[in-house]
């Protein structure tokens, strides 16, 4: 699955959890702030991840993700720090080289 | 969303069963149980609870009713009220055995609630600036819980759009509708003091851990007086906030309390 796919995926998730009336108003792409830009409430990125789980199974470890993160580097993870992560779970290693 | 039906409310509940299973892990679920007002289980899900399912740990969190993304009904919020959800939930995720209970703030009143009234059921506690109910408990929290609705209260939701943001306005409604919009308040102030016989004929391993600056290190130093076999570590410099204000030292303390628990149980 490629990084775009994935973003899109990402996208329509968190349009869903904050509401597409507030999430017309914002871009989320790869720089995107979940607290910066998206005010995204905390148990909200934990449903996030709830849902990443859900929709990802196994093959994305978040617990592996997070575990060695403290809760700064948690608040300012980027949208596209996540979708690398996801990437890279499912792409075998080199695979996304060029 | 894992939505569990538990004590007749449907409760927001993230179990966190690891991919690996380390060497540092106890054998019985951990389930950790947050403080009251505007917190919920992201407050652990961001510190304490993703490290030690890393460490082999099966992790459970849950928001208490009235909080998070579990329902809020108009009435409950009694400290019994809170054990029984415990208990009602532990029973639908089919959890008889017993279980080590994480606590922080109000969290802790909850644990200690449970393990003074069913100390099978709980293998040990670690106590994260807990409160418990000695006498004059809930007149102090109802005070300081009232000062905070008087103040949400005199604001409407745009305003706090305007003035705290996306964010921080949600909170602030959420805190808003259970304080001045359900029985949180009279609730509280029904709680009996805890029976210190039942304290006192607990033997389970405590760890508790507090700032010492906390406006709350009392309960800390009361709750060792009753339970011996509590271990009660201060952090110096640090208040009532360690969860937020001192993740990386409560991180460590944790791990190595649950290294050592399942050397004790395997």
């Amino acid at each position: 699955m490629t990084p775009d796919r994935i973003l899109a995926e990402v996208r329509a998730m968190l349009i869903e959890i904050i509401g597409s009336e507030y999430a017309l108003s914002l871009e989320i792409n790869m720089r995107t702030s979940f607290e910066a830009d998206l005010e995204l409430e905390s148990i909200e990125f934990v449903r996030l991840a709830s849902m990443l789980n859900e929709h990802f199974g196994d093959r994305v470890d978040f617990v592996d993700f997070l575990a060695d993160k403290g809760f700064n580097e948690i608040i300012n993870l980027t949208v596209g720090e996540v979708v690398t992560y996801i990437a890279d779970c499912l792409t075998p290693a080199g695979a996304l080289d060029g | 969303m894992d939505e569990v039906l538990a004590n007749g409310v449907r409760f927001h509940v993230k179990r966190i069963t690891p991919h690996r299973r380390g060497n540092a892990r106890p054998a019985q679920p951990v389930v950790f149980i947050h403080g009251l007002g505007m917190d919920n289980m992201s407050s652990f899900y961001y510190t304490l609870a993703n490290p030690l399912a890393h460490a082999g740990a099966d992790v459970i969190l849950y928001d208490l009713r009235g909080h998070g993304l579990s329902e809020r009904p108009r009435s409950g919020y009694r400290v019994q009220d809170s054990v029984d959800d415990l208990t009602s939930l532990l029973d639908a995720l089919a959890i008889d055995g017993p279980v080590h209970l994480v606590g922080n703030s109000y969290g802790g009143t909850v644990a200690i609630g449970l393990a003074a009234a069913d100390a099978e059921r709980v293998a040990s506690m670690v106590l994260i600036e807990a409160h418990f109910t000695v006498a004059g408990w809930a007149e102090k929290m109802e005070a300081t819980l009232c000062r905070i609705g008087a103040d949400l209260a005199a604001e409407n939701k745009q305003q706090w759009m305007e003035k705290y943001g996306r964010k921080h306005s949600r909170m602030a409604e959420l805190a808003n509708d259970l304080i001045n919009g359900t029985t949180f308040l009279t609730d509280l102030l029904t709680v009996k003091p805890i029976d210190p016989d039942r304290l006192q004929r607990l033997t389970l391993p405590v760890r508790a851990i507090y700032g010492e600056c906390s406006d709350v290190v009392d309960y800390g130093h009361q709750f060792k007086e009753f339970v011996p076999s509590c271990e009660l570590t201060l952090l110096p410099g640090f208040d009532h906030s360690i969860l937020i204000d001192a993740p990386v030292q409560l991180r460590e303390i944790v791990l190595d309390w649950f290294a050592t628990q399942a050397s004790v149980t395997t």
